[in-house]
């Protein structure tokens, strides 16, 4: 069989072997090609691809910085960062879905159907993703879970920081809230390096600081597998914390601040309004309260819809802080405006006085003071003691409403105070100019008798009104609110300290404001002044009350107090500073709703320059002998004639502030 | 049986022995990487390290029979290779889309009827010497012969061993004597019947496949996504590579079916430029001395048959090494002694088994 063969001895000369070359050369050439494509991929291009092979298996997972903290100027901690507790499952990992979240649900508190809501159905890459269950778990559920946890397959605790406000509701609009970075915000200049999902300030101190207590992220690299699941770690950068920002605010002030506005009756509705302290020397703001308001500890985790649209909806807009954004008129509070501008024009003798029959006339229409018998010959001081409307109606009347406007807007009033806070109003001062502008007619003069105590156009902020009268006390200067002390960052180097700055002097000569401060000391401390309820125990204290009209009196006429609806109550105004002698500090009230300013704002006041001067228990309200303070309502009793049209405060003029 | 005669030890091929069992070694280790994970071996590398045993078995019989005995069988053993595929035709389970697995998916037919067609081709070439092969109308039978075998798998749908067996038959070509002018004939047709192919005979994924060859960015998540994996796995082991069990497109799974198909991509990305031309260079000699082998061999029939072995490895090696590099379309054709895959490598150790018997009894009559 084998024979049958044709062996070819020597295959060389077969005609198979002639070919075996050319198979030779096609391998080779094939081969050939295989290395230099090699060559390509991993010589020229393997930096690429190497890059390319680490975005596929490295995750970058980023640590977000601890926000610095904020502390009062004596170092006590307000705003810090505190580690949450989250629990999460990697929905591959559990091995009992259902016995997996009922456990959960009994150990954390929670409804299992909520957990399973947030669990969903994950599918594909998802399931190695963990999936968040339950945020912030207070210590003893976390205590419960963690004991638990070698028997729960597949859920996995993580801990990340979260700002807590240690204070709760404490100047809440100072320190403002945060929330996550929104789309607008994130196209401006200001967040060019941030990145969607961050968490920023977004009011108050947070947002005017954001920067400097962001601190600097960090990040760590994880190893995953095409699955997305996390199997090591390579390596990792620790976040920096923000800087440690310390205000001005002094957090005793603050809290008797906070607590003048609690019910002085249990069960009364608590008040609304706000205080501002600042210190006369520097512009330091002592103490800031909005009420109503809420607790930004509601924000730190992303805050419930229903809670924000609460807020936002509520009538009495909590969110406000009508320190700064609050436009009221500034009622008998104005009177000092108004006599240091008569005193600077050479229109008030001091020894000239004016005689008080209760009621005032021009033309047709009759203006009443708040007292209805009148206050008899009244001089400029008395007037201010008393708060006499008719000694200001004729004042004003012979200044003319662009001269007082021109003092009122030398004292900050129709400005910003330029503090360093978002939404600022400016507030209103009115001109005849501005009149014919607004609304195409011309000023009448019955307007200027109303503005000459505050009434009428005048639209003031409690912030203003603060820094206008810290300049009658400081002798003239107009002090920028400052609300920073110094930034502190993490390695302890003072960042920033801002300096004290001044916004400009009034035009007011220091003899002419010596003398309204020795009227407005009278208004506290004198015989029959109507700021007697500010007085604080061993300082001489002086001020101005104010009320001013909400609605016209139709809505309150022959009314008893009680019986007036809460929303046409007139608001209660009392600024005062102390020690009159030297004054420090200045203190502005404002109490909406809160009747008279002698009755409801000037015990605000007390309270927080008590505390300033460490006076302990100070008694609630008025001299310890003496007569009992006039409850004067202050309200100018206008004739309820025809055209004279109702203001009520916050009314929409207010966006034509800044005139 | 013949004696086993003292000169077959004399001939005894070491360098064919060490080309295979070096390539061996090295596909398992790579194996061991791409499937390890777990405690033990994988059950992959248990049932390769099986079939490689078989394999040698298989090899040692292939080689004590004096390959000119195999003419006679070369028939039958077509025969049953065909009967087996139509076998599968009529019983096996359609999986993934083809139906190409016997014996509760153990057995690949398609793979024993490539050995088969090498035996069945070198008997007709023997007697029919390709240097009188100057026609076309020459290569009619020989055609049909391939194309029998191909046809069937092409029914089963498994394109890749199909493309294969058709290759491996035309390993002869370069033997014959038919005139450029002819040849060029032959091209237009093939083009022709490539078009025909391409709009009528290809399912759209695997018109994707062929264009993510010529544009991996096409959709680099769907067929693109194992051209571009494989890329950035070459790609990142440089020159050096990124060290044994190191990789991290394998060990972290996102290289694509690289235990069977993408086993050369872990080669590359774990061993670098370095590693992976020491394996081409390898598998370059064993193709050059399987060429050696068949022109040192003492008659046509043994230069036939270790052709056709050569053509059994270097199709297969070729087609994987250029669709893992991404010069060709990814087709399911498995890297001999690399990939994962059992009847892929006794076949394979067979062939070498046989390339082995030419080799020792060249100076043998």
């Amino acid at each position: 069989m084998i024979g049958e063969h044709r062996a070819r001895l020597g295959g060389s000369d077969s005609t198979i072997a002639d070919r075996i070359p050319v198979l030779a050369a096609l391998i080779a050439l094939i081969f050939a090609v295989f290395g230099v494509r090699l060559f390509q991929l991993q010589f020229i291009q393997t930096d690429d691809l190497r890059r390319r092979s680490e975005r596929n298996y490295v995750r970058t997972l980023r640590l977000e910085a601890p926000r610095g903290d904020i502390l009062d100027r004596e170092g006590r901690t307000l705003a810090t960062t505190r580690p949450a507790f989250a629990v999460q499952v990697i929905p591959n990992d559990l091995r009992h879905p259902d016995l997996t979240l009922d456990a959960l649900s009994a150990l954390i508190d929670r409804d299992a159907g909520e957990l399973q809501t947030a669990l969903g159905t994950p599918r594909g890459r998802a399931r190695f993703q963990p999936v968040q269950l339950a945020a912030d778990l207070s210590y003893d559920q976390r205590a419960r879970l963690e004991s638990h946890l070698y028997a729960l397959t597949g859920v996995v605790t993580d801990v990340r920081p979260r700002r807590h406000y240690v204070e709760g509701e404490l100047a809440a609009h100072l320190l403002g809230s945060i929330g996550e970075i929104q789309r607008a915000q994130l196209e401006t200049r200001r967040f060019a390096d941030y990145r969607s999902g961050e968490v920023i300030g977004q009011s108050g101190v947070e947002s005017v600081m954001q920067s400097e207590l962001r601190g600097r992220a960090g990040g760590r690299n994880l190893v995953v597998n095409v699955a997305g699941r996390v199997e090591g770690m390579l390596d990792e950068i620790e976040p920096v914390p923000g800087g440690t920002v310390t205000l001005t605010l002094d957090l005793d002030m603050q809290r008797a601040a906070e607590a003048a506005f609690l019910p002085e009756v249990l069960g009364e509705p608590s008040r609304m309004g706000a205080v501002v302290a600042l210190d006369v020397r520097s512009g330091d703001v002592l103490a800031m309260v909005s009420k109503p308001s809420y607790d930004p500890n509601a924000f730190a985790g992303g805050i419930a819809a229903g809670t924000w649209r609460g807020l936002v909806e509520d009538e009495w807009r909590p969110l406000q802080n009508r320190v700064i954004a609050g436009n009221y008129p500034p009622g008998s509070t104005y009177k000092a405006f108004v006599a240091a501008a008569g005193l600077e024009e050479g229109l008030v003798d001091p020894a000239r006085k004016v005689f008080c029959p209760g009621t005032f006339r021009l033309g047709r229409r009759t203006y009443r003071c708040w007292k209805k018998g009148g206050h008899g010959p009244v001089d400029m001081h008395r007037a201010l003691v008393e708060s006499c409307d008719v000694y200001f109606y004729q004042l004003g009347l012979e200044l003319g409403i662009d001269r007082l406007a021109f003092f009122a807007r030398g004292f900050g009033l129709g400005r910003s105070t330029k503090i360093p806070l978002p939404n600022e109003q400016a507030g209103l001062v009115p001109t005849s100019a501005w009149k014919e502008r607004r609304f195409n007619e011309p000023w009448m003069l019955g307007e200027t008798v109303s503005a000459s105590i505050g009434q009428g156009f005048n639209l003031t902020t409690p912030l203003q009104l603060a820094v206008a009268y810290g300049a009658i006390a400081n002798g003239g200067t107009l002090l920028r609110p400052r609300l920073v002390l110094r930034v502190v960052d993490p390695d302890g180097q003072v960042t920033d300290a801002p300096p004290p700055e001044t916004l400009g002097s009034v035009p007011v000569a220091p003899e002419h404001l010596a003398r309204v401060r020795n009227a407005l000391e009278g208004v506290v401390q004198g015989p029959g002044g109507t700021g007697s309820r500010s007085r604080v125990p061993g300082v001489r204290v002086a001020g101005k009350s104010g009320t001013s009209q909400v609605v016209g009196l139709e809505h309150t006429e022959g009314l008893d107090d009680d019986e007036v609806q809460i929303r046409h109550r007139d608001h209660a105004w009392f600024v005062a500073y102390a020690p009159a002698e030297a004054p420090e500090v200045v203190v502005a009230a404002l109490v909406e709703h809160g009747g008279s300013g002698g009755a409801a704002a000037a015990p605000v006041v007390q309270r927080v320059l008590a505390a300033y001067f460490g006076v302990p228990d100070a008694p609630p309200a008025g001299p310890p002998a003496g007569p009992p303070p006039p409850a004067e309502p202050e309200v100018p009793e206008e004739s309820t004639s025809d055209d004279e049209a109702t203001r009520v405060a916050e009314a929409p003029g207010a966006d034509d502030a800044g005139d | 049986m013949p004696a086993i005669d003292r000169r077959l030890i004399q001939n005894f091929d070491w360098t064919l022995l060490g080309l295979v069992a070096i390539l061996s070694c090295l596909g398992l280790v790579n194996l061991f990487s791409a499937t390890h994970g777990g405690e033990g071996l994988s059950g992959e590398m248990r049932r390769q390290l099986m079939a490689f045993g078989l394999g040698t078995l298989v090899a040692l019989v292939v080689t004590a029979v004096d390959y000119r005995h195999y003419e006679r069988l070369a028939l039958p053993v077509f025969a049953v290779a065909l009967g087996l595929l139509v076998l599968t035709l009529l019983i096996a389970p359609v999986t993934r889309g083809s139906q190409s697995w016997l014996f509760g998916g153990r057995v690949q037919p398609a793979e024993v009827s490539k050995l088969a067609l090498v035996l069945v081709l070198a008997r007709y070439f023997q007697r029919n010497p390709p240097g009188d092969v100057t026609r076309l109308r020459d290569l009619v039978v020989p055609g049909a012969i391939i194309a029998l075998p191909v046809g069937l798998i092409v029914a089963q749908r498994d394109m890749g061993v199909a493309l294969l067996t058709l290759l491996i038959g035309s390993t002869y070509l370069p033997l014959v004597r038919i005139p450029w002018r002819a040849w060029a004939g032959v091209a237009a047709l093939a083009l022709a019947a490539l078009a025909a192919l391409w709009s009528f005979g290809l399912a759209p994924y695997q018109k994707e496949r062929i264009l993510a060859v010529v544009d991996p960015g096409r959709d680099p998540l769907a067929s693109g996504y194992q051209v571009n994996q494989s890329r950035i796995a070459i790609g990142s082991g440089g020159l050096f590579g990124t060290g044994y069990m190191q990789g991290t497109q394998t060990q972290l799974r996102f290289l694509p079916t690289q235990h069977t198909d993408f086993a050369f991509s872990v080669v590359a990305e774990e061993w670098g430029f370095a590693g992976s031309c020491v394996v081409l260079g390898l598998y370059a000699t064993l193709l050059f001395w399987g060429l050696v082998v068949a022109r040192s061999s003492k008659d046509d029939f043994g230069a036939l048959l270790a052709i056709g072995v050569v053509g059994c490895l270097f199709w297969p090696a070729v087609l994987n090494v250029a669709m893992v590099l991404g010069l060709a379309p990814v087709i399911g054709v498995p890297l001999p002694l690399f990939s994962y895959g059992g009847s892929a490598m006794v076949i394979t150790l067979a062939a070498v088994g046989l390339l082995m018997n030419v080799s020792m009894r060249r100076y043998v009559f």
